[in-house]
Order: structure tokens, then C-alpha cells, then sequence
């Protein structure tokens, strides 16, 4: 038996409403959170993070055995005590994701900056990691 | 800590490999919206945008915002792990009478926009003391 569960009307009253814009979910679940990319370059990787509404004091970086691990909390925002939520899609406070990296960091070097809601970490190689790489002749 | 998740990756050897090309041309970001008695307050997560690149736009019943994003990768990267492939974010609400359009406002704070719609006078919410 198909049962339909209509949206309370207060989410599609008809001063507010969410056009459906994208069939794909906006974000498919938070079991991973934040999403990330890992790019590696020659000499260097790059770990980019979606970190939206963190503030830098809220957020530790560790290097520890060739596993980089981000965590931290995102903290609500401030609301009116008599605002009525009429839609509440950002659920994640608490987090922490690790990620092995592809080789041996230089951890003196890890710069890492915040910016927009995206955080950018930059992971040298070693000199050790560098001269693993064979240039063919 | 309520969320703790290990992604493990060795290099070259699973399917998140993937060249630096973006794997959806937008997606729908994360929004809140609550009411007060003066206004509609819309939050969007932008990560990642410039303030610079996001528009939004109010049209008769029509809110919409839409941010493009740079490339955050150089060249000849070796995308290792690839999941914020996107190249833009957009999504409209429909704004419904009410709403005065003219005091619309909006700041963009670490990747987060938050859109203030303030009511029109005669819709705000209003306290009766019981003389």
C-alpha cells in the first residue's frame, strides 16, 4: 500500500515556497562529512574541504602517521526565540573525517587556510616522498 | 564526537580516481528558513564562493540565488579523492505577497548567505496591550 505523507502546509504556505530546482538530493546523507578533495601534485598534495558556517577557532587539523584528520564543530547560528522554522536542512555540528595521504608529509610545512567555508590544506612531500618519483630516460 | 568517519584511500587503485572535471554543472545547496514577526530569513550553504560571484535576484514571486565557483584544483592535479565536483549553486524560492521588496538584504560569513525579506508594515507582527 502506497501512503503519501503531505508536507505540513506551513512549508509551502504561500508566501514560502522551495521551487524543486534538482531532482539529486542536495547532499546524499551526512554519514561523511565534510565532503573533501584530494589532489596530489608533484611535489605537494592539496585536501580541500566544504566546511560552510566553521569558524577557525572551532576547527583542529592533525597529522599524525600518515593519517590527516579534520574535526570540529559547526555552531548554530543565533535565532529569534519566536522565529518559526519553516525549513531546516543544515544539520551537521559536530565532525571529524580522516583521510590516509598518498605519502610522507613534510608536517613542519602543512599550511592550511579557511576561507569562504572551504578549507584548503597544503601537504609538502618529504624529500624522501620527491625523490621516489623516477623520471624516465 | 557524534560523527566519526575513516576514509581510507590508496593511491591509484579505487574508482574515486577521477580526472578534475566537475561531476554535476550545479547543485542545490543547503538552506534554512524561519520566520520572525519581521521578516523571512533565508541561509544558504555557499561553500567555497566568492562574494563576489554570487546573484541573487527578486522578480515578482520569485527569489533566486546563484553563485558560480572557481576551479579549485591546478592543472595536472591527481584527483585522489574527487567529491565536490560542481561548478555552481542555484536554487529559487517562491516568495509569496508580503514581502517588501525594496528592503531585501543580504551578507555572505563563511560560506554562508543569509538573505533577510522583510515583511511590508501591515503583515508584521504586532504586540496588543490590553489597556
Amino acid at each position: 500500500m502506497l501512503v503519501r505523507f503531505d508536507l505540513p502546509r506551513t512549508l509551502v504556505d504561500n508566501v514560502f515556497e522551495d521551487f524543486l530546482t534538482d531532482f539529486s538530493p542536495v547532499y546524499p546523507d551526512y554519514q561523511v562529512y565534510p565532503a573533501l578533495d584530494l589532489a596530489e601534485y608533484e611535489n605537494e598534495s592539496v585536501v580541500v574541504a566544504e566546511l560552510p558556517g566553521v569558524n577557525k577557532e572551532d576547527l583542529k587539523i592533525t597529522v599524525e602517521d600518515g593519517i590527516l584528520t579534520i574535526r570540529g564543530v559547526r555552531k548554530p547560528y543565533e535565532i529569534p526565540q519566536d522565529a518559526k522554522v519553516i525549513l531546516n536542512e543544515m544539520r551537521v555540528q559536530e565532525f571529524c573525517r580522516s583521510i590516509e595521504l598518498p605519502h610522507e608529509v613534510d608536517v613542519d610545512k602543512i599550511s592550511a587556510e579557511l576561507r569562504n567555508g572551504l578549507l584548503r590544506i597544503t601537504l609538502p612531500k618529504t624529500e624522501e616522498a620527491r625523490a621516489r618519483t623516477i623520471q624516465v630516460q | 564526537m557524534g560523527n566519526n568517519n575513516v576514509a581510507l584511500t590508496r593511491r591509484g587503485t579505487n574508482a574515486l580516481t577521477r580526472k578534475v572535471e566537475p561531476v554535476n554543472s550545479y547543485v542545490t545547496p543547503v538552506a534554512d528558513v524561519y520566520e520572525t514577526g519581521e521578516a523571512y530569513v533565508v541561509k544558504l550553504d555557499l561553500p567555497g564562493a566568492d562574494q563576489d560571484a554570487i546573484t541573487i535576484s527578486v522578480d515578482q514571486n520569485t527569489l533566486t540565488v546563484r553563485a558560480a565557483l572557481p576551479t579549485f584544483h591546478r592543472e595536472h592535479a591527481w584527483m585522489i579523492v574527487h567529491e565536490i565536483g560542481r561548478k555552481s549553486y542555484f536554487r529559487e524560492f517562491r516568495l509569496g505577497e508580503g514581502i517588501d521588496r525594496d528592503k531585501i538584504r543580504a551578507e555572505f560569513v563563511n560560506g554562508v548567505l543569509t538573505v533577510t525579506l522583510p515583511k511590508v508594515e501591515s503583515l508584521r507582527a504586532k504586540e496588543i496591550r490590553i489597556q
